[in-house]
């Protein structure tokens, strides 16, 4: 067994047997549901519905539902699509890439990472669609064999290769979600009482027995598939931003986006970690898995992370100005200083300052601060999306053509629905799967638990 | 209890019970001879129909008759019974006619398709109007227009045109019995049979009069020549051969006199040794002091008193009146003038007998008679008499007047007295109207007769003297209506219809040794030998009191004493004409309300243009809402103690300080919902139609929003119009070394040295040297931002209209675009001498001058050949041809408008919604696309977009298309001007030109290789087909 130094904070807290933590797992999923959770989920449910409501009057009537217009092509719709894959990465990250490097505290926060990524990719690849004049025709991107003649895609698109970084992207996530989600599927239905229960539970499961078969062939599988989602991690986002790095629109076409996207993702992606794990472990009592400790991990990479973003936001100043290029300066300053100052200012307000308080581990360990970090985080990668979309549009070559943005209900409505979408997922996933991967914590629970520490400590080895 | 009833099935089983047994051991009564059909395995394998294809018939025949079952949307397609000989399905048949509404004068060619009018182009034969403005180009949408008077009424109610007949019969009969007046009110009549119809018509009755008046009056200036030379009719100007041009408040090149002097106008703008010089005394910036190369502000009193100081300056005189700010100004144009000798032409836009006497006296000392103007030609296109329709309207409220017959004028709306007009006609017995229109005059009059669209009817003109124009119709009538001059045939017992009278009228004088059919053909004709049009009888009669006066011969220090006795206001009011809307009889066109005015490029409005300085002491406000909208102050504003309040304010730079402009053609009432209650009424302010007046202005409450497609005014630096003065374009290279040459060529620094910024490229280029290479020419000096291509890419292009709502938005669908900019006094040069910092000097930048260079350019798609657009779209629906064109697959279009997003240009137009839907209310003032009617006028060749679809230029691929075909029918390679664009054809001034740069007679190809040549944006590397000559003034 894999020995831990006794100084390195321990993993799991308390007092915990392999069966305490399958109880404390599996309560959620066997209890019922408090009012609270039914109250949440009404006003998601609400939100949700309001924005089906916007998107079937959008599809109905057309995209000039949404405040768009001939200069200003993408706003919202594609703002809200990069936020949520961004949020979408940091699932995968702890799963897959903390898996090869071995980090045993992604253990206990890895469910529910990724079962956030995959929700909130399937509120990205809502946009994609909902976006397009004539959805009706939306499997023309897909490279599928037609009646047109020779009539292919254009693989030279970035649109295109968006259509296959976020499909495989979504597969490859909902793989291994689904693959670490066997065994746990397992422990539950072994333990249901009821036969609805029991057989609902024993076909997620696939008849799971726990061979030693059963597990040799978990782990090969979740390494292959770590292996072939760490990739993935990296490319989305590059890709992603390539929508606009391959672009000629000033502000768009810089090739500092593919790390400065990823580095954001990430970013993002953890704060929104943050802000459901600082819920789920005061709601489902989890506070002895989802430690302090972990927290204080997410916040360390939400600052490290917040700082190569801001580093790139400096970067993209400089580079403006060093390019010589007139138009590339004054998409600049005019981001700064035009019309949209106010949102360019949000942006680095939430993103490049209000992480550096991390530094303090006072701060950091601070549950509400986090909290609050983490919502202004997320505010603040959404006005950088924003920012990228709208002013450099806005003001681009001919001042001819120079106009502002201003949402419209259905913009704002749409925005709130995927919200609210999420939100529903989210909260169904909470209390019918377990939110914790509690098999693989179980093979930890000896080298990183708190009382099989102070076993070690009292046994002095 | 049970009963045992027994029932038989028949009298059979009752008698026979074997049978019943017998019957039902057996599944039929009868054997079926299944064995004959089944059994005989040979009959059957050779019957064609196996059970696969019964299956397959019975499957069919299910599906067939479930579609059956479906609704099949009807169309209406009816044969022709006897198809004519002229008509191919496909092919499009142009017909010579001519345009006249009492205001505007074309002769132009109509293109009709299937037998429906749908587009209207040039005459290029024609030696005088040959131009068609943009209104004359959008008016063939009127003629589809549903709101159109379908049928002649009588007091009020629907009648039929026999009782029309009767009751202004009677009308007239009674009129002449009790002695009272019968007046023919018109527009002048250009046409010499129209005209003899009439006088043959008045020469019936005892008292009869024939007044003609124009909405926007020249009475003044045609008195002052009269004074001057004896005959009351304006002079013809030659533009082509002036070198040295000033204009005191005349917007030439927008609405003036009648006569289209653009075309010759730009002859003598092409930059080299001999481009002439403009110089151009204004109030509002107009088109013309947009081009000028010298333009200066000044009120209209002003103007008045710098003429007399130009006299004076020129003939050494002394007249008073003639101290003015601008002394220098005066002296050194004066200077030029002189220089320029018989080469020079001054003219004014004033309405004012005085101004124009002043002109003349000054064109006189110029000896100009004979090269720039001409008297013995004179332009007839403005020939009315306020003086006569005056006392006309005097008359009506003193009951003189019996019967008033009123065609192409309508005296309700154009008139300032409109008031004492309305209370005149309801006085008159009998009056008669004819109108397209149930328009502001038609709610007053007892009959209205509904009138011919002009693509319906018969006519001729004299545009000019010796200059001749026919008109014919290009369409069956649509509705239940007549044209004028038949129904005066019919009411002077004139029996025949008027083709035959005009044929007549033709084949006694006018045609000379050519023939009719030519001359129908041609749809122009010049004559030397046709009499001059009996016009004078009828002036004559129309203006005794007026006749004793003016024969006392022109008084020039009269003219500038009276002219001196004009104090100035505080704030002066100049009307003008938008380019749009003229004097507003099209105004219900959709096409032209959303045509951006050209300097404002403000859609759906007319609106008080203010200076900044004035705007800033009255407390007039522009500003731009959230979504880059513009909302306006409302003011009150006073003119002659008329009031109309809620006029919306727009700030315009280039406006002379202490004046405001008010655009014409506005207000309309009963015209229709797509100008009803858009803007307000100028017409109402011209007191004595003069163009000026005093005016007040109070700022009211509230917040007008305007509908402008354009936002940020200025070039912010960069080379977007490259420009370049006359000096510099003669004496320096286009490039130097020191990279500051007029018309630098950007280079970039690669591996293979420095290279210019079309050359580089990543890959390997596409062959572009076989075959066509389509490209297009724009030149900047040639553009005067007239918008007649705009509305001719609407009508070849099938272009939507979305819109007051949608323009504010920034949705307005244009294919072709011409943006304006202004300069502005902060330049980099400015930043770096006073060392403003870059935050400021962008924000600086960013406001135009208050008086500044205007420049338009037309931008359309640039079809790069490398073109951001088509790497982007994710499904190949906008491709590149191998003529240099970027096409535009509309049915391959998922609308993710990422083609937009990337244009550099800005130049893609998306269907936010469904356009063409009838079954949507926010666009029925589009009636060219929701209306059946109106849906008439597209065309064919180009598909209505549907919703969700990405559309642009195509360079009008359908008429490339046409010509390519043309030449392959005549078995000859495409010769140049085998293709032309919509927009080039309607340009007058030969701005555009398009041709295949790969033939090298081509006259692109040429213009190619021209020094002034450069791409717009030639930095981004799109290497566009489309390029820019670069604008030249004449100025050092």
């Amino acid at each position: 067994m894999h020995y831990e130094a006794p100084i390195r904070e321990p993993l799991i807290n308390g007092d915990k047997s392999y069966h305490d933590i399958t109880v404390d797992v599996a309560a959620p999923v066997e209890s019922k549901a408090p009012r609270s959770w039914w109250i949440v989920f009404s006003l998601a449910l609400i939100a949700f519905l309001w924005g089906i409501g916007c998107i079937l009057y959008t599809i109905g009537v057309g995209i000039g539902t949404w405040g768009l217009n001939k200069t200003v092509g993408w706003a919202w719709d594609i703002t809200n699509f990069v936020w949520w894959v961004g949020i979408g990465h940091a699932g995968t990250l702890i799963s897959a890439v903390l898996l090869l490097f071995r980090q045993k505290w992604r253990m206990s926060i890895n469910r529910s990472a990724e079962a956030m990524t995959i929700f909130s990719v399937i509120q990205a690849a809502l946009f994609p669609g909902i976006h397009m004049g004539r959805i009706w025709l939306a499997y023309f991107v897909f490279p599928i064999p037609n009646q047109f003649g020779s009539l292919w895609v254009n693989f030279n698109s970035p649109l295109l290769w968006d259509v296959f970084a976020i499909s495989t992207y979504f597969s490859v996530s909902v793989v291994f979600w689904y693959v670490g989600l066997i065994p746990d599927f397992a422990m539950i239905r072994d333990r249901a009482v009821r036969p609805v229960t029991k057989h609902i539970y024993k076909i997620l499961s696939f008849g799971w027995g726990g061979k030693a078969k059963h597990w040799q062939r978990f782990e090969e599988v979740s390494l292959v598939l770590a292996g072939l989602a760490t990739p993935l991690v990296l490319s989305v986002h590059t890709i992603v931003s390539m929508d606009f790095a391959t672009s000629v629109i000033p502000g768009w076409h810089t090739t500092i986006f593919p790390p400065y996207f990823v580095a954001g993702a990430i970013f993002s992606g953890f704060a929104m970690v943050n802000t459901l794990l600082i819920i789920v472990r005061k709601v489902f009592k989890m506070e002895d898995y989802i430690t302090l400790g972990h927290i204080e991990m997410m916040n360390i990479i939400i600052m490290l992370t917040g700082s190569i973003v801001g580093v790139a936001y400096i970067t993209e100043l400089f580079i403006a100005w060093y390019s010589g290029v007139e138009y590339e300066q004054y998409a600049f300053l005019n981001r700064a200083t035009g019309p949209y100052w106010w949102a360019y200012w949000s942006m680095m307000t939430c993103n490049v300052f209000s992480p550096q308080f991390m530094w303090f581990k006072k701060l950091r360990t601070s549950l509400i601060f986090s909290f609050v970090i983490s919502i202004v985080v997320n505010i603040g990668m959404w006005f950088e999306r924003f920012v990228i979309i709208v002013t450099s549009l806005h003001r681009d070559y001919l001042p001819s053509s120079w106009t502002k943005f201003s949402p419209s209900f259905v913009d704002i409505g749409i925005f709130i629905g995927t919200i609210g979408f999420f939100f529903v997922l989210f909260l169904l996933y909470a209390r019918s799967f377990p939110v914790i991967a509690q098999a693989e914590l179980k093979t930890i629970l000896k080298s990183s638990g708190e009382n099989y520490k102070k076993l070690h400590d009292k046994d002095g080895h | 209890m049970a009963e045992n009833k027994k029932y038989w099935r028949g009298v059979e089983e009752l008698t026979d019970s074997n049978l019943t047994q017998e019957l039902s051991a057996k599944e039929f009564p009868t054997e079926i001879p299944t064995d004959e059909f089944l059994g005989n395995k040979e009959a059957l394998e050779e019957s064609s129909t196996s059970r696969r294809d019964f299956l397959k018939y019975m499957g069919f025949s299910t599906a067939a008759a479930t579609l059956a079952a479906c609704e099949t949307p009807i169309s209406e397609s009816i044969p022709y019974v006897i198809a004519p000989e002229e008509i191919i399905p496909g092919v499009a048949n142009y017909y010579a006619t001519s345009f006249y509404d009492g205001h505007d004068f074309a002769s132009i060619l109509v293109k009709t398709r299937e037998g429906r009018p749908i587009k209207v182009e040039h005459n290029k034969m024609a030696a005088i109007n040959g131009g068609a403005n943009a209104r004359i180009h959008a008016s063939v949408l009127n003629l589809y227009d549903a709101t159109r008077m379908q049928s002649p009424m009588v007091n009020g109610e629907k009648a039929d045109w026999s009782t029309v007949n009767k009751t202004v019969k009677a009308g007239l009969d009674a009129a002449e019995a009790g002695g009272k007046q019968i007046v023919m009110l018109t527009s002048t009549v250009i046409s010499p049979s129209a005209q003899k119809l009439i006088n043959e018509f008045g020469a019936q009755y005892s008292n009869f009069k024939h007044v003609s008046v124009d909405a926007f009056s020249f009475s003044g200036k045609l008195d002052a020549h009269k004074a001057a030379s004896g005959t009351r009719a304006l002079p013809l100007y030659h533009f082509n051969k002036a070198k040295v041009i000033a204009s005191f408040g005349a917007d030439f090149l927008g609405d003036w006199i009648g006569q289209s002097v653009a075309g010759d106008y730009a002859t003598t703008r092409k930059p080299g040794k001999g481009m002439s010089r403009h110089i151009q005394f204004e109030s509002n910036l107009s088109l013309t002091g947009s081009s000028a190369d010298k333009r200066y502000k000044l009120t209209p009193t002003e103007m008045n008193t710098a003429l007399v100081a130009l006299y004076n300056e020129l003939s050494g005189s002394s007249l008073a009146g003639g101290k003015t700010n601008f002394s220098n100004e005066i002296k050194s144009l004066a200077k030029e003038l002189k220089a320029a000798g018989n080469e020079a032409l001054v003219v004014s836009g004033s309405n004012n007998k005085d101004v124009e006497s002043l002109t003349i006296a000054i064109n006189q000392l110029l000896a100009n008679e004979g090269t720039t103007i001409s008297n013995d030609h004179h332009n007839l296109l403005r020939k009315g008499n306020d003086t006569a329709f005056n006392s006309l309207v005097a008359d009506m409220n003193a009951g003189s007047v019996g019967a008033v017959l009123m065609d192409n004028v309508n005296p309700v709306y154009h008139f300032a007295n409109n008031d004492k007009v309305m209370a005149g006609l309801k006085k008159v017995k009998t009056s008669v109207y004819f109108t397209e229109k149930n328009d502001e005059t038609a709610q007053v009059v007892s009959v209205v007769c509904a009138k011919h669209n002009f693509l319906e009817s018969w006519g001729d003109a004299m545009p000019a003297t010796g200059h001749y124009a026919l008109q014919q119709p290009t369409i069956q009538p649509l509705f239940d209506t007549k044209q004028m001059e038949d129904c005066l045939m019919a009411w002077s017992g004139n029996d025949g219809d008027y083709l035959d009278y005009m044929k007549a009228n033709w084949g006694v004088g006018i045609l000379g040794s050519s023939d009719w059919s030519t001359a129908l053909h041609d749809g122009v004709l010049m004559s030397t030998t046709a009499p001059v049009m009996e016009e004078a009888a009828t002036e004559t009669e129309s203006s005794e009191e007026e006749m004793e006066v003016e024969t006392t011969g022109m008084d020039v220090s009269a003219s500038a004493s009276n002219l001196s006795k004009i104090k100035g206001a505080a704030l002066e009011l100049a009307v003008y004409q938008k380019s749009a809307m003229g004097t507003g009889n099209l105004a219900n066109n959709p096409w032209l309300q959303e045509l951006p005015d050209p300097i404002s490029r403000v859609t759906w409005d007319n609106y008080l243009t203010v200076s900044a300085a004035d705007a800033l002491e009255l407390g007039i406000e522009n500003r731009n809402v959230s979504n880059g909208a513009l909302n306006g102050s409302k003011v009150n504003i006073t003119v002659n103690g008329k009031t109309i309040e809620g006029v919306p304010a727009l700030i315009q730079p280039g406006q002379a300080k202490g004046t405001m402009g008010l655009a014409l053609g506005y207000g309309r009432q009963g015209v229709g919902k797509v100008a009803d209650a858009v803007g307000v009424n100028a017409f109402a302010l011209m007191k004595d139609a003069q163009h000026t007046a005093a005016i007040t202005v109070d700022v009211a409450e509230g917040e007008h929003e305007f509908a402008c497609t354009q936002l940020a005014h200025t070039m912010m630096g960069r080379k977007i119009v490259n420009e370049t003065t006359l000096d510099t374009f003669l004496n320096e290279s286009p490039s130097n070394s020191r990279g500051d040459g007029w018309n630098q060529k950007v280079e970039y620094a690669t591996f293979k040295g420095p290279m210019a910024a079309d050359e580089v490229n990543l890959w390997d280029d596409f062959d572009h040297e076989t075959g066509h290479m389509w490209n297009m020419s724009i030149d900047l000096n040639m553009c005067n931002g007239c918008g007649a291509c705009v509305i001719a890419c609407h009508a070849e292009n099938n272009v939507p209209v979305v819109g007051k709502e949608e323009v504010r938005k920034s949705r307005d669908m244009h294919w072709l675009r011409i943006d304006r900019y202004y300069s502005s006094d902060m330049t980099e040069e400015v930043a770096e001498e006073t060392g403003v910092s870059s935050f400021a000097k962008f924000d600086k930048m960013e406001d135009p001058s208050a008086s500044p260079d205007v420049f338009f350019q037309p931008v359309m798609c640039q079809h790069c050949n490398h073109a951001p657009c088509e790497t982007v779209c994710p499904v190949a629906a906008t491709t590149h041809s191998n003529e240099g064109l970027n096409h535009m697959a509309y049915n391959r279009c998922i609308g993710t408008r990422y083609c937009a997003n990337n244009c550099p240009y800005k130049v893609r137009r998306f269907n936010w919604f469904q356009y063409h839907d009838g079954s949507k209310s926010e666009f029925d003032i589009n009636y060219s696309m929701n209306d059946d009617l109106g849906r008439m006028v597209l065309n064919p060749d180009v598909t209505v977009r549907s919703r969700g679809v990405m559309e642009k230029c195509s360079l009008c691929v359908q008429r490339i298309q046409l010509g390519k075909l043309e030449a392959k029918k005549a078995g000859r390679p495409v010769k140049d001007g085998d293709v032309t664009t919509a927009c080039q054809s309607a340009c007058d001034t030969g701005a555009i030109s398009f041709g295949d740069v790969n033939d090298h007679n081509s006259e692109v190809f040429e213009l190619k290789k021209d020094k002034r040549m450069y791409h717009l944006l030639e930095e981004v590397g799109t290497q566009p087909s489309i390029f820019y000559q670069t604008k030249v003034r004449n100025r050092a």
